[in-house]
């Protein structure tokens, strides 16, 4: 480590002038280096997604604009939060979404992205999930299911997690008008009914 | 005259919802969460968690910060310290802060003196032009001479240690109170 002498051309400087500079000098040396930022943590936060809001279960039309100000709220925060940094990387090819719904659980984030019903019926998905801890055992995966009452009723999908940030597509046939929620749940090889609920609406 | 926008200014505007004050903040301490993470869980991947956690706990909080309470960087690092605690819990392990035992290392409280002032250093840094931040990042950790520096950056000893000069006052500015 070079000493203060070494490093700066002191010619000029009044005596307060120098004291202050040794001042940074010696908090530089106690304070070392800064670290090198992984990627994952170069880039801010990425953009909302785009896409109405809408929080299950669905509600009668005059309610939404609430309901979408209470739901940009939790995407707001999932993107804010740094949750869904990377998100495009992963997104294969564009998607055409009709409304977003947001997940939460305790330590992860969610964002199902529904996009427009397809001639036969069928309701494409794009659900990107955050933080969910990575399957340890073979076989183990996430399930996404849409909820009556509180239970899981009917299965929208399996997928498992790898990076930070994971994106699936799915696609369902069912009428969400018949649903009150979305739950996630962590599934084990050997065991598939609705197992612990990690994310919810 | 440092005229940056004070932490606490983006702080309460990121809890208006103001989207790019809070990437302003990311800017600015992301790399010191990240170093705080690091000292403190000593495992990059944890450490790269921790930050993320600790963004979504200031977006989730910015309104229950004060200004009449303390300028932004200590609610920042106290939020910071938080997440990063509660990092080491989930986990049901100890922050590697924590000394299992006595000995010659420095005590909890001068570790955390330690991590403060980097904490405020490595964030001051972020405000330095990327020329003048080079020049002290060569100059202090690199183990580089000065004319070592100048020949590693082909610019004249002289501009080397103008830059350096140059950079330690502004860095004393954005210190204020912390070189007193």
């Amino acid at each position: 480590m070079s000493r203060f002498e070494d490093l700066v051309d002191r010619e000029g400087l009044t005596s307060e002038e120098e004291a202050r500079l040794r001042r940074v000098h010696d908090l530089l040396v106690q304070a070392g280096p800064p670290p090198d930022l992984p990627p994952a943590l170069e880039r801010p936060p990425s953009a909302p997604a785009e896409g109405e809001l809408v929080q299950f279960p669905l509600l009668p039309r005059r309610r939404w604009p609430f309901v979408a100000v209470a739901a940009a709220t939790l995407v707001a925060l999932a993107f804010g939060g740094g949750y869904l940094i990377g998100h495009a990387k992963n997104k294969a090819t564009p998607f055409a979404t009709k409304f977003v719904v947001p997940m939460h659980g305790p330590h992860a984030l969610a964002l199902i992205r529904v996009a427009p019903r397809d001639a036969a019926g069928n309701w494409p998905m794009e659900l990107e999930v955050n933080n969910l801890p990575r399957q340890k055992v073979r076989g183990d995966y996430y399930e996404l299911w849409l909820t009556r009452h509180g239970k899981a009723i009917v299965r929208c999908g399996a997928f498992r997690v790898n990076e930070r940030t994971t994106t699936v597509r799915l696609s369902v046939p069912y009428d969400f008008g018949k649903f009150k929620g979305w739950v996630v749940t962590r599934q084990t090889a050997t065991h598939h009914e609705p197992g612990p609920i990690v994310l919810t609406t | 005259m440092h005229l940056v926008t004070s932490d606490g200014d983006l702080i309460q505007r990121a809890a208006d919802g103001d989207r790019s004050a809070f990437e302003d903040l990311y800017q600015r301490y992301a790399r010191p969460v990240f170093g705080l993470a690091l000292r403190r869980l000593g495992d990059r991947g944890r450490a790269e968690d921790a930050v993320q956690e600790t963004f979504a706990s200031i977006w989730r909080s910015a309104s229950s910060y004060r200004p009449d309470r303390g300028p932004g960087a200590p609610w920042l690092y106290a939020v910071a310290r938080n997440a990063i605690v509660d990092r080491a819990r989930v986990r049901n392990e100890i922050p590697s802060e924590i000394p299992d035992e006595a000995g010659s290392e420095p005590g909890p409280s001068d570790r955390a003196e330690q991590g403060w002032v980097a904490w405020r250093v490595h964030r001051a840094l972020e405000e330095l032009p990327e020329r003048e931040r080079e020049v002290l990042a060569l100059a202090y950790w690199s183990g580089l001479s000065q004319s070592e520096v100048a020949e590693f950056l082909g610019i004249p000893l002289g501009t080397v240690k103008t830059r350096t000069r140059a950079a330690l006052a502004k860095l004393s500015e954005i210190l204020g109170d912390e070189i007193e």
